[in-house]
């Protein structure tokens, strides 16, 4: 048998350990293998290559774990600290909702009596109301829930590079 | 019932710390082991281990639970081993790969190989280990240690699956005569 006949064979014992031989080259270096010494020999080389690798046992410091897990402490407690928790983007949204709310049912109920008191046009102290109140609770209401999402969005652009 | 990847994935999530101590204790060996096997060197693994289990902390969201764990885990490990070459004069090697991964300089001190070496074969095996280029022996041993497809590799090193296979076939070609011309 010449040699390039041996090196494609040979090729299949590495498709072999590799993990990438289809099931007919691999039957057909089966059958080659059964009549061939130097194949035989070349993966025979080759499994005590692969089976020396479990050969080696390292070394690891026994304290290894146990500083991991400090450090693990620490930095989780330093990524909480730097991250408003979920109840308090709830609480801050209600608030919200009940500012816009009272604005809206003071605009209502009570504009008359605040045109009175301050002696101007029904239609200027709903004004006053609807810019200094109403429109900046509706304002928190409607973009203080994005936030979350925004710094979501941002840490997932970030995440792309674990 | 959720399977043991959707289950490290949630606890990634949540940035449950029991579920990253119970990883930590699952994985450190191999992870210590990989991290040698890329840089050839024992002195600064530990370091790059503990960066690795931090960056495992802050971004492990990004583990889906869809695959295994280790490959993710590696891959995490060799983008930190990466930075720290670029970052660290300790780490920064003579340029011979082409994939910013580079064999560590000639020694005095024993190879983590040498030290590490439990049989006759593998005390070998240790000297050309050392040697080896950093590329083919990671494939090496994630492929034959990890016993990882060639898939999951080509995931973790950002290379082809053609070019996986190669590295693994020459890490193999640069080992085998340590045992060739012998009846095993
Ligand atoms: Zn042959």
């Amino acid at each position: 048998m010449n040699i390039d006949h041996h090196e494609s064979f040979q090729h299949m014992i590495e498709e072999s350990l590799a993990g990438v031989i289809s099931a007919e080259r691999k039957q057909s270096l089966r059958e080659h293998l059964d009549t061939c010494a130097p194949c035989q020999e070349y993966l025979s080389a080759s499994n005590r290559v692969i089976a020396s690798l479990g050969g080696f046992s390292f070394e690891v410091d026994p304290t290894l774990n146990a500083r991991v897990f400090v450090s693990l402490r620490l930095r989780g407690q330093q990524v909480q600290a730097a991250q408003p928790s979920r109840r308090r983007w709830v609480l801050i949204s209600l608030a919200a909702v009940v500012l816009t709310l009272g604005g809206s049912f003071v605009d209502l109920q009570f504009g008359d009596l605040i045109a009175s008191a301050f002696d101007i046009q029904r239609a200027q102290a709903q004004l006053g109301l609807l810019a200094f109140w109403i429109v900046p609770s509706l304002c928190v209401l409607l973009l203080f829930p994005l936030l979350p999402l925004l710094s979501k969005a941002g840490t997932r652009r970030e995440e792309r590079t674990i | 019932m959720e399977s043991d990847t959707q289950q490290i994935a949630l606890g990634l999530r949540q940035r449950d710390v029991v579920v990253l101590e119970a990883l930590v204790e699952q994985y450190q060996y191999r992870l210590v082991r990989y991290l040698i096997y890329l840089l050839g060197r024992r002195d600064g693994v530990d370091d790059l281990v503990q960066e690795t289990w931090l960056r495992v902390l802050e971004r492990g969201s990004s583990y889906d639970g869809q695959s295994r764990f280790e490959p993710w885990l590696f891959r995490v490990a060799r983008n930190i081993a990466l930075d720290a070459m670029r970052k660290r004069p300790m780490f920064s090697l003579d340029s011979k790969d082409d994939n910013g991964v580079r064999p560590a300089p000639a020694s005095d001190k024993p190879s983590p190989f040498t030290l590490a070496a439990r049989t006759e074969d593998a005390d070998r095996l240790a000297r050309s280990l050392q040697t080896l280029e950093p590329v083919h022996r990671e494939a090496l041993v994630l492929r034959f240690q990890e016993d990882l497809s060639l898939q999951e590799i080509s995931a973790i090193v950002g290379a082809p699956v053609s070019t996986v296979a190669s590295r693994i076939y020459r890490g193999l070609a640069t080992l085998r005569p340590q045992f060739e011309g012998e009846t095993a």
